[in-house]
């Protein structure tokens, strides 16, 4: 009898605990998803408007739409481009910060103030580097690099998006290399000194392996941040010129809000959230895997 | 030993060297909220001849910077706060219970981590306007408290593990509540890992843009910070020096916080990611 009062007790409470977060997560994603799975078989052109049912209408129409396989290929290769560069320039200038610089402290911070800036202004900072900046730098040097049209021509456009990006959260990657620099023992560096080992060679036999857990976190927050890439694209380009830098996640916005397919874009977004969930299992298990072997 | 003294001071040289580009965008910016348009259209990298903050005075009216500024403090207190919260208390208590229904549980609060928010948006938006939460900048800071919950829930639950239980049950003897022992034994003991959640959801949540344009940007009155230089610099496209001036107006308040707490935001940014 004493015994049940005091666990249905502590059962109350696991609920008066854990109920409120709950509820949140449950409103935020589990509810909306379920709500996604409806409103991808309807024909539907807003909020208050009356959904008919079309059944699997919207997919079988996705597979043949050029604009979503385009803003498919964008992405992918957007993302392939920005996890390798993103991760390779952090190493770079890790390595560097983490020798023993007087200013090493203020380098630090200046590469990780862009990390702190909206998406959205740090696309109109450029945009106003792109199309003033570089005028006036060309009237200065004659350097025909900033005569370009870097958002007026489908490489360069994209070229943009990308370094734009990288330029934004390069700093946040930078400071996770430093983290797991930290740990590489300075014994283990000496004796590759003592073996004779160049830099080079120190770096990809002894740095490296021992980074491996921050390589594994960096490459993941690289991945989930450049799938879903929006803001920088509606203040950069715009998705233009010619539709050519339109991401998954602008079509989706564009298709919903601007051309008020509402059902068609739910089925959109069903399809991105299967996609990413994919690549993340694969991916967890794939470094999941490595870290294990090495 | 001369050699590497050598080569280091040139490695500094060269990395101060980079830095300098690197942030030259932002000091373009800087400069050219100074001038004038004339200014502006005849050379971008030049100083601006005389100091005047015409466009501050501007902007800062056209856009209502104080009510905007007060915006996005009530958006991010209101759900900064919540997520804390309903997070340590949850972390908390699926932490110290070991059962199946505490696991799953665990599991449901912390998978959403994974699902990037462009895909269910239209549902969110829709369940929203269905709730009353949108359109007010209080119903936005609620709204952040489902999606804050997965990465905070996360993080707590691998700190209360590090806490001995004997803390807990040696407040539970003295009589105290559950909550009461929460409140001043645990939550005290959370404070580190608190910091952190702080500075990762403020960081999102004063920057955050596509979820502030689908529920508050209806209104003069509710938007913040970052839609209203997003409307601004939209309808200002070519008067260049007013845009750099919202920019500027927009971004001055993340970056003089960024100066004042580096050590404790580049910390709490790392042992975020590192957890999370």
């Amino acid at each position: 009898m004493f015994n049940a009062g005091i666990k249905s007790r502590a059962g109350r409470e696991f609920f008066l605990f854990v109920i409120p977060a709950v509820t949140g997560v449950l409103f935020a994603f589990y509810i909306p998803f379920v709500m996604s799975m409806a409103y991808s078989l309807t024909e539907w052109n807003g909020i208050n408007s009356n959904p008919a049912f079309i059944g699997l209408d919207n997919f079988q129409a996705l597979i043949r739409d050029r604009n979503f396989l385009n803003a498919s290929l964008f992405t992918l290769k957007y993302s392939i481009l920005f996890i390798v560069l993103v991760n390779v320039l952090a190493v770079l200038i890790a390595l560097a910060l983490d020798r023993p610089l007087k200013t090493r402290t203020a380098l630090r911070a200046a590469f990780f103030v862009p990390y702190i800036l909206s998406l959205v202004i740090v696309g109109f900072i450029w945009r106003f580097i792109f199309m003033q900046g570089f005028d006036s730098l060309y009237e200065q040097t004659g350097w025909s690099i900033f005569q370009w049209s870097w958002l007026g021509e489908n490489t360069l456009a994209f070229l943009s998006v990308l370094l734009v990006s990288v330029w934004q959260s390069v700093g946040f990657y930078i400071v996770i290399y430093l983290a797991g620099l930290q740990s590489v023992p300075a014994d283990v560096m000496e004796a590759a000194v003592v073996d004779g080992a160049g830099p080079v060679r120190r770096f990809f036999g002894v740095t490296l392996p021992l980074l491996a857990p921050s390589v594994t976190i960096a490459v993941f927050m690289a991945l989930t941040n450049s799938i879903k890439i929006f803001d920088v694209i509606l203040s950069l380009t715009a998705g233009g010129p010619g539709g050519s830098t339109v991401s998954v996640s602008y079509d989706i916005y564009r298709d919903t809000f601007q051309n008020n397919l509402y059902g068609y874009g739910t089925a959109k977004a069903l399809v991105l959230f299967f996609a990413v969930m994919v690549i993340t299992v694969v991916q967890l298990a794939y470094f999941k895997r490595r870290e294990v072997e090495s | 030993m001369k050699r590497g003294k050598i080569g280091l001071a040139l490695l500094e040289m060269v990395m101060i060297a980079v830095a300098l580009v690197f942030l030259y965008p932002m000091i373009l910016v800087l400069i050219n909220s100074f001038k004038s348009f004339g200014e502006v259209m005849r050379n971008v990298v030049a100083l601006p001849e005389k100091l005047t903050v015409e466009n501050y005075v501007y902007v800062w009216k056209f856009i209502d910077y104080p009510q905007l500024f007060l915006n996005n403090v009530i958006i991010t207190v209101v759900g900064v706060a919540g997520i804390i919260a309903l997070s340590s208390l949850a972390a908390y208590k699926l932490s110290r219970t070991k059962s199946k229904l505490s696991n799953i549980l665990y599991l449901a609060c912390i998978l959403p981590m994974l699902v990037p928010f462009q895909s269910i948006m239209i549902t969110v938006l829709k369940l929203a306007k269905d709730m009353g939460l949108s359109d007010s900048t209080w119903g936005l800071g609620v709204i952040y408290w489902g999606f804050g919950v997965p990465l905070a829930v996360f993080i707590y639950h691998g700190f209360v593990k590090g806490i001995p239980r004997e803390l807990d049950e040696s407040a539970m003897i003295d009589g105290a509540s559950s909550f009461r022992t929460f409140g001043s034994v645990i939550l005290p003991l959370l404070k580190p890992v608190t910091t952190t959640v702080i500075i990762i959801d403020v960081m999102w949540i004063w920057n955050d843009f596509l979820l502030p344009l689908l529920m508050v940007n209806g209104s003069q009155s509710t938007k913040t910070l970052t839609l209203a230089a997003y409307t601004f610099v939209g309808q200002y496209n070519t008067d260049w020096q007013y845009a750099m001036t919202a920019m500027t107006m927009a971004v001055l308040p993340s970056v003089i916080v960024f100066m004042l707490l580096q050590k404790h935001i580049v910390k709490g940014v790392v042992a975020g990611a590192v957890k999370g």
